[in-house]
């Protein structure tokens, strides 16, 4: 009977070796989930941009070069999920990075988690970390708890006498997330909010809510939608004046890109926050942004960066767990800390969350602009999560 | 001033907007009977060209002589060498053609300019805004309004009461007899088309400094101009004017009584009026 158990056992072992080896002698290929084309390839470029670099960058991995492939969600979750279950079937794939729309990366998330995989996201999307959370699924950005209070709060104890706060909120997931954040930095800090416009995801025309917000009058206007509509919204709040009456946050902007679109004329004055600065003095950020000017000659940007680390990240979890067994890999970047562009970075392993930097923007005028990216001041930065044991996160 | 009188002003500014995004469509539709889906698309490229001249001369009324006159001209040639063969096609070709166009001009675009998009600042003589009781209403919204109210007495002008006006309305009842007197039938065809998409580069470059410049603004623009397009009736000028002031009126006083559904009731009001009228408020059955 020992005899039995203990052949068995290295029956196992053997194999396991032989399967390990295979993976090792195969390589590593990142897969990088991003909407190079459709109306979200203005993020998806650079993203991709990011994730090739980070593969070049890394050179070998257990004695084998590392790859990269695109796969292109064109800003479609269904497209994005068939894409990703043909590499999966067809080419074995288990690393997967990127995916710029919440509801995409959702999909993804719980593909890659059939096949115990690792997929690492930036996207917005608190569900990822939260109640949709799995063992597969890890998020770089900071959620919507963080975003608010490492903007609305700091900006509360710089203007202590604006007491008047007015709101702006696409009406969905995301937006409902950051509007109930604000509501409870109101509540605990005896802030008035005078009013919110709630908006459908398709809006781009914002002078009917902006109105709204006049009525009401307000000390601050705080903007709660992202990408396009958060710049429409701003243009427009800026041709009626409104930087002149009160003081405008966007909390959740895109950083450089977003900015270079506005220009300086909108921006000046107005506050913003962010997941990342290209000018943040970390060790590993001063790399970046050398290396991103030598290979792109320009700045990196908050989907450059986040995919350039996230990609690093998940390579860097293969050299520690010493295996392409992706359920070992996803393991190995639980609770890990490293050197991240927002300075030490950690991989909370209760619900995968990196636990991060946010940062509070200034816009400057362009004439104080050093460069042509030079768009704001950082006012403030600092990590704000919830505590684990309030976490929606609740994996087997 | 009460909030709700505001919003009627506002609605009435973005009214205005949506009659020089949807004219050039119902003018193509109505006189050449030619179904564009490319015209959002011309408008993008009249944004761009604002942003390029703006860009290159700080003379943002440069670009607004310039830019609609280049969208012409481009669409002159698109028509004399492809869109001229499809008039006698049914409009499924039509729809095929002009959103191949689309795609090609929105991939040329951001090849050209590249995929983030772009703002342009407000001419400085319309910077500003004039303020009535709480409110706020930008200057450059202000001369949107009374400039589009210009073009719309000059086109009226142009259709109703000029020679090239009757040939084009004559020769989109009947073709044969207009060649037969005489007239260069598919010159003024191409003239009209070259006109109703320069109507939509007009638009792009008015709109620019308003929303910005982005790679994907043609198919939302192609989306409101078809909306007032039914609401006032496929081909008419009037109801190009009237239902752009009835989806402006509806969409701004929407945010006030129901926000997050103001979009949503602009689709409502083209429903009630196909119910009311299947042809649109001005359309021919």
């Amino acid at each position: 009977m020992k005899k039995m158990i203990l052949r068995n056992v290295l029956l196992s072992a053997v194999l396991t070796a032989t399967t390990t080896l295979t993976f090792a002698a195969e390589g590593v290929t990142i897969y990088g989930v991003k909407s190079v084309s459709g109306a979200f390839a203005s993020y998806g470029k650079y993203a991709d941009m990011g994730s090739k670099l980070a593969v070049e960058d890394y050179g070998t991995l257990l004695g084998q070069p590392v790859s990269y492939k695109t796969l292109d969600t064109e800003g479609n979750a269904g497209k994005a999920v068939r894409k990703v279950q043909e590499a999966v079937s067809q080419d074995n794939a288990r690393f997967f990075d990127g995916a710029t729309l919440s509801s995409t990366a959702l999909a993804i998330g719980k593909e890659v988690n059939k096949v115990n995989g690792v997929f690492m996201t930036p996207a917005g999307a608190d569900e990822l970390t939260g109640v949709d959370c799995n063992m597969s699924t890890f998020r770089w950005s900071v959620p919507t708890y963080g975003a608010i209070r490492q903007t609305v709060k700091p900006l509360i104890d710089q203007f202590p006498e604006k007491k008047r706060w007015y709101t702006i909120t696409p009406q969905y997931v995301f937006g409902e997330a950051l509007l109930e954040n604000a509501k409870q930095v109101f509540e605990a800090e005896g802030v008035e909010h005078v009013g919110n416009s709630y908006h459908s995801l398709k809006e781009q025309e914002f002078s009917g809510y902006l109105t709204n917000a006049m009525a009401a009058q307000p000390d601050v206007l705080l903007l709660l939608n992202f990408g396009s509509q958060s710049s429409n919204a701003l243009r427009q709040a800026i041709n009626f004046g409104l930087k002149n009456q009160m003081t405008i946050l966007m909390a959740w902007s895109s950083g450089l890109d977003q900015l270079q679109e506005l220009g300086p004329d909108i921006a000046d004055g107005v506050y913003f926050g962010a997941q990342y600065w290209h000018t943040v003095d970390t060790p590993m950020n001063n790399a970046l942004v050398k290396r991103v000017n030598e290979a792109y000659g320009m700045n990196p940007n908050y989907p450059l960066a986040a995919d350039y680390i996230g990609t690093t990240a998940i390579l860097n979890a293969i050299a520690k767990a010493g295996t392409t067994d992706s359920a070992v890999v996803a393991k190995a970047l639980e609770g890990v800390t490293y050197d991240g562009p927002t300075g030490s970075e950690f991989v909370r392993a209760a619900d995968h969350q990196v636990l991060k930097d946010y940062y509070l923007l200034k816009g400057k005028p362009a004439s104080e602009m050093a460069d042509a990216d030079d768009y704001v001041d950082i006012i403030s930065s600092g990590k704000s999560f919830p505590d684990e044991a309030t976490l929606a996160c609740k994996r087997s | 001033m009460s909030l709700y009188l505001f919003q009627i002003l506002n609605g009435v500014g973005l009214g205005m907007i949506y009659f020089l995004i949807s004219v050039g469509l119902t003018i193509i539709f109505g006189l050449l009977n030619f179904v564009n889906f490319a015209h959002g698309a011309f408008y993008l490229i009249g944004s761009y060209l604002c942003f390029t001249i703006v860009s290159l001369t700080g003379n943002f009324w440069l670009a607004l002589a310039i830019a609609p006159l280049i969208v012409a001209a481009l669409a002159f040639l698109t028509e004399r060498t492809l869109i001229k063969r499809a008039y006698h096609l049914p409009h499924t070709y039509h729809i095929l053609i002009t959103l191949g166009i689309a795609l090609i001009i929105q991939e040329l675009t951001i090849s050209i300019w590249g995929p983030i998009g772009k703002s342009v600042s407000v001419p400085d003589a319309l910077q500003g805004v004039f303020q009535m009781g709480h409110f706020y209403y930008p200057k450059y919204r202000l001369f949107v309004i009374i400039f589009a109210a210009v073009i719309a007495f000059a086109l009226w002008l142009l259709l109703e009461r000029t020679r090239f006006g009757a040939l084009v309305r004559a020769g989109s009842e009947d073709t044969e007899t207009v060649s037969l007197l005489g007239t260069h039938i598919h010159k003024l065809f191409s003239i009209t088309f070259a006109l109703g998409v320069g109507l939509a580069g007009l638009a792009g470059v008015l709109a620019a400094p308003i929303r910005g410049v982005h790679p994907f603004v043609g198919v939302e623009v192609l989306g409101i101009a078809f909306v007032v397009v039914v609401i006032g009736g496929m081909g008419s000028f009037t109801g190009a004017l009237v239902g752009g002031l009835i989806v402006g009126l509806v969409q701004s006083l929407m945010t006030t009584i129901w926000p997050q559904g103001s979009s949503l009731m602009i689709y409502g009001a083209m429903a009630f009026v196909i119910l009311l009228r299947p042809y649109g408020l001005f359309g021919r059955g």
